[in-house]
């Protein structure tokens, strides 16, 4: 404790819990002290001062009802930081002063229980600084030399001692050892304490920097990805338009030639569109834990139709026919992004590796606890030597590297990634110039 | 007949360009800001019936996406139609579905499907 003056919520709430849990073992505390009072006053074997030890038990419970109240009126409004240091302080020195008087007039140094003190001088190592515990130590310390020298030393302390109802002592030295047993537990545990205290502090710092740099770090990361994709496509839209304008004649007729140009300069484009989102899926599914995909119901009708929307115009350019069939109402919980990320890789590739007439398909269906995606092409095929190699990263078939020189390799390693990430497995079958098809399968929860 | 009018709000000059000639093409009058500030103020000023407005504005203060809740706060009649070169969630330090507006498009976007969609929408 100590530092600012006001306490934040979750440091409220962790402090009000502490004096839950004091108010509580001080009730056990005055429980156990009455059984034991009630014990010894039965047993008839010790000759204490009971009424004062009654008097103190009552004025514990007294006390620990004051600190319940009290505590009862804090709980929702807002204690600074000094009034809450010294509440805690109240409830620390009236126990010490409470555990002092019991012991003294229950026999002191012969009372086992004197012990007690080492545990409160840990709980005071806990809430306090080092500084402060170093002061409770020190008085501690003081009060106990000086009792210990009343009592065994002076015919002052003989009178104490009726008051307290001790036996005399027979080893006055025996007492004293106990007397410094005790004392240097009390000044090693309070150091102990402060020690661990201090590690545990600076250990929870560490961790909480650590996380501070990887929540920036990720965000650098997921920034750069943003900045990435926005400045590389955004161009490509405009230029992608130029075309556009161009071919439609917007901006005045054109010679046959000059369209036909043009038009293979917007193939190109396009290709380069497609590598690179590629890339960047590739640069996000290699850069991202698998604890990072966000799971939400999806339908797989409309996040297939919505790809096919995506290729329509690019299938019609080849002339190939894309099409889909997927029932409605059919849902998977997944990632959105992954989702997508694997559809669109996989018609990128149907595409491009199918010769014009040809038909892509992708149809969504479910199964048990599965759903089942299947893109189907009528194009290149792959040879069954390569059928192996196809998921590795940068990996091109020998047949389509010959008829698509744009490609980065990429797309099925990507595909492939999402697919683990997603909990499913794919299969991939395949005939030579007959086509291929993608069986995805994943869980539906 | 009377022709809609369209005001696209968007940084990139040369989208603005493209995307209104091509629209103009297809028989919109086309309106256009390169800030969000700018935009906004022409929306009374040229009353038009569709917006179409880039998210993003990395260079501006006031971001497309703050802007489309701005505008349909004072003007929740006009619909409007947020695009982006972004075409991945992942990508996105927000959530798509915060966005108010009523489709979300990614650039580039065949001329042919955002006529559609824009007349969806003018209906």
């Amino acid at each position: 404790m100590g530092g600012s003056s006001k306490i934040d919520s979750s440091e409220y709430t962790d402090l009000n819990r502490v004096i839950r849990w004091f108010i509580g073992l001080r009730w056990a505390a005055a429980v156990g002290v009455l059984a034991a009072l009630v014990f010894g006053h039965v047993s008839i074997r010790y000759s204490f001062n009971f009424t004062v030890l009654y008097v103190l038990t009552g004025i514990l419970v007294l006390m620990n009802s004051g600190f319940a109240l009290y505590y009862g009126r804090i709980k929702r409004g807002n204690l600074s930081r000094k009034e809450m240091g010294i509440f805690f302080h109240v409830q620390i020195c009236s126990d010490y002063v409470l555990l002092f008087l019991l012991i003294y007039f229950s026999g002191f140094l012969n009372n086992p229980f004197i012990f007690y003190f080492v545990f409160h001088i840990m709980l005071t190592a806990f809430i306090f600084p080092s500084r402060v515990v170093f002061y409770y130590v020190l008085a501690l310390v003081l009060v106990f030399s000086l009792f210990m020298g009343i009592e065994y030393g002076t015919d002052f302390g003989l009178f104490f001692r009726g008051l307290a109802g001790l036996r005399p002592v027979e080893i006055p030295g025996q007492s004293v050892l106990f007397g410094l047993s005790l004392l240097t537990t009390l000044i090693l545990t309070a150091y102990l304490v402060t020690r661990i205290k201090i590690r545990i502090v600076e250990r929870g710092k560490k961790i909480e920097f650590e996380l501070n740099r990887y929540k920036s770090l990720d965000k650098a990361k997921s920034n750069f990805i943003l900045q990435v994709t926005h400045e590389l496509r955004g161009p490509l839209a405009a230029v992608k338009g130029y075309h556009e304008m161009i071919l439609k004649g917007i901006t005045g007729n054109i010679a046959e030639k000059t369209g036909d140009t043009l038009k293979k300069a917007t193939r190109r484009t396009k290709n380069l569109l497609t590598i690179i989102d590629e890339m960047i899926d590739y640069a996000y599914m290699k850069s991202e834990d698998e604890v990072h995909f966000t799971k939400i119901e999806i339908d797989m009708h409309d996040i297939i139709q919505n790809n096919i929307e995506y290729f329509e115009n690019l299938a019609q350019e080849r002339g190939i026919k894309l099409v889909f069939s997927c029932r409605k109402n059919i849902k998977v919980y997944a990632n959105r992004d992954l989702l997508n990320i694997i559809i669109s890789n996989l018609i990128t590739n149907a595409l491009r590796y199918s010769k014009p007439d040809s038909k892509v398909s992708v149809n969504g269906d479910e199964g048990g606890d599965e759903v089942h995606l299947l893109v189907r092409d009528e194009g290149i095929g792959i040879e069954e030597d390569e059928l192996e190699n196809i998921f590795e990263e940068f990996y091109r078939t020998r047949k389509a590297r010959e008829i698509e020189r744009d490609g980065t390799g990429l797309g099925l390693s990507i595909v492939k990634k999402a697919v683990d990430s997603l909990g499913g497995r794919l299969a991939v079958y395949s005939e030579l110039d007959k086509g291929t098809s993608f069986h995805i399968y994943l869980p539906k929860t | 007949m009377d022709k809609k009018n369209i005001l696209i709000i968007d940084d990139d000059k040369d989208i603005i360009e493209t995307t209104g000639a091509l629209l103009e093409y297809e028989g919109f009058t086309i309106h256009s800001a390169e800030s969000v500030e700018e935009g906004v103020k022409m929306i009374d000023l040229v009353k038009p019936d569709l917006i179409l407005l880039d998210i993003m504005f990395p260079e501006k203060k006031t971001k497309g996406f703050e802007a489309a809740e701005e505008i349909k706060a004072s003007h929740p009649d006009i619909p409007i139609l947020a695009f982006s070169a972004i075409n991945r969630e992942y990508a996105f330090d927000f959530a798509k579905e915060d966005i108010k507006a009523e489709e979300f498009i990614n650039k580039p976007v065949e001329t042919d499907k955002l006529v559609e969609l824009i007349n969806k929408y003018l209906a």
